[in-house]
């Protein structure tokens, strides 16, 4: 062995090492890495009343009502995996986001009767990224809600450009 | 619906950093080929 | 170490590619010896210099152009999102600087393993280049999340995953920066910073794929190896143009740089070698002044 391929393997060992020291360190502290809780696992293991956790799912359509109490807006909206369900009550001003089949992150403590008591609540958009005129010409032809779940393929849509959406309205039925 | 300041802000900041990148490496290229050429210059004229 | 030396003297001097290892015993011996030779070819500065001001044109000005496309479409002709708005467009500049911070680092770490295996003189001098440069797109990066993520998310910051180990990436960046200029003698500083370099880059996996492994309020990636994009091609050029633009412009900095960088340790050297030849005293040249 030359003192180059010495070097090359020493190299390589340690970066081995600290690779998988550092893979486990991730693995062990997994759960505190997760930036929020699923509403079933909020179901399945309570945290206790006094401490702060973050509840992330999406916006149950049809659940949200918002009112003022003392000029003040409140928000009481069901936040779901798909599993299970939490109610969420927050006081304040819901970001621009916020809307029914949105998923949001909303920080707060868990009451005693299983309700959410939200502090902040913040939007989380998903990685899918679609013209406006897409979104509506989808919406109108019926291929898509966007309050129950997930944009359609891309691919499907893809093809379809802002200038020539709306002179097909008719066409485009599933 | 629109976050114009946010918009021109992240806009801004991305060409300013690029400009400043560009403009240092620019100028101390040069700097660095008119020194390099003044030294080498009469170093190359002598007979050793 | 009489290899090093031999090899800065090389370097310095500007004669050629340093001489083979003689006989090849196995597999790996040859393999590190070949690349070395093929990678020692371009530490002669002169051939260096001579390539990299062929090569520095051909970096900027395409740069310029596609950047300049990329950020005029996605302004102004690019459609706004369905449910962003025309706060989408921020993405234009972000996803191509938190590209780049990525792959700046990894040829940080390029570098610093040349530097540690092969001591690769050039390697370190692009190690010193490159910091400054990535720690700046990083900076970037994080601030034009924070300028996306206050309208859309409703926050500046959240401590999730992907933001966390980005804004690690730039702490390395800054770690890397200070170490490898921290030593009265430069050797000393490139090999304590090629550490760190090779050491940091268990960081990159971990960006990556942050948003898959755990919860977070960052949304997945659009664009993957091995799925369609989740985004309408009228969004996906322009982010293109901007990615390649800014791709390429990054290694145009670096090169010229590079360039400035090589230039003046060789004014150092024949100033150094004026000097040596001037004193009576004619002491060995000092390795100081080796850059």
């Amino acid at each position: 062995m030359t003192r180059k391929s010495r070097r090359l393997w020493l190299v390589v060992a340690c970066m081995i090492g600290l690779g998988s020291a550092a893979a486990l360190t991730l693995n062990a502290f997994s759960s505190n890495i997760v930036f929020f809780m699923a509403p079933s696992q909020v179901h399945s293991k309570p945290p206790p009343a006094d401490r702060t956790i973050r509840l992330g799912g999406m916006v149950v359509a049809g659940s949200v009502h918002q009112e003022k109490v003392k000029d003040a807006p409140v928000a009481i909206f069901d936040v779901t995996d798909g599993q299970a369900a939490v109610t969420v009550r927050y006081e304040g001003i819901l970001p621009d986001l916020f809307r029914e089949g949105q998923s949001v992150v909303a920080v707060g403590t868990v009451n005693p009767d299983g309700t959410f008591r939200a502090s902040e609540v913040l939007a989380k958009h998903d990685e899918t990224y679609m013209p406006k005129e897409v979104a509506e010409e989808l919406r109108r032809s019926g291929k898509w809600d966007p309050r129950f779940g997930k944009a359609p393929d891309a691919a499907s849509w893809n093809t379809m450009t802002a200038a020539d959406a709306p002179k097909k309205p008719a066409t485009q039925t599933p | 619906m629109t976050h114009l300041p946010y918009i021109v802000a992240a806009y801004g900041l991305t060409l300013g950093v690029a400009a400043i990148l560009s403009v240092n490496a620019t100028l101390r290229l040069r700097q660095a080929r008119r020194r390099l050429a003044a030294i080498e210059q009469p170093r190359t004229r002598q007979p050793s | 170490m009489g290899e090093d030396r031999n090899f800065l003297t090389v370097f310095i001097a500007g004669t050629g590619a340093p001489g083979t290892d003689g006989s090849t015993l196995n597999a790996t011996q040859s393999l590190t010896a070949r690349t070395g030779n093929l990678f020692h070819r371009y530490a002669n500065p002169g051939r260096f210099l001579r390539m990299g001001a062929k090569l520095q044109p051909w970096l900027t000005w395409p740069a310029l152009v596609l950047s300049l496309a990329g950020i005029v479409w996605g302004l102004f002709f690019s459609p706004a999102d369905w449910q962003q708005g025309d706060s989408v467009r921020i993405m234009y500049v972000h996803v191509p600087t938190a590209w780049l911070a990525s792959s700046g680092y990894m040829g940080l770490a390029v570098c610093s393993l040349l530097s540690l295996v092969w001591r690769h003189p050039l390697a370190d001098l692009a190690a010193v280049e490159i910091g400054p440069v990535g720690a700046s797109i990083t900076a970037v990066c994080l601030a034009t999340g924070s300028l996306w993520g206050k309208p859309m998310w409703g926050t500046w910051w959240v401590w999730d995953a992907r933001l966390t180990s980005v804004l690690v990436l730039f702490f390395l960046y800054l770690g890397h920066i200070a170490l490898i200029r921290a030593f009265d003698e430069p050797q000393r500083g490139y090999r304590a910073a090629a550490i760190l370099g090779l050491a940091g880059a268990v960081d990159l996996p971990i960006i990556k794929f942050s948003v898959q492994w755990w919860n977070t309020l960052h949304q997945p990636d659009s664009i993957t190896v091995t799925g369609a994009p989740t985004m309408s091609t009228s969004m996906l050029w322009p982010l293109g143009l901007t990615t390649l633009g800014f791709t390429l412009g990054f290694a145009a900095i670096v090169l010229a740089r590079l360039r400035a960088s090589v230039m003046e340790s060789r004014v150092r050297t024949i100033l150094a070698a004026n000097r040596g030849r001037q004193s009576a005293a004619a002491a060995p040249q000092p390795d100081r002044a080796t850059p």
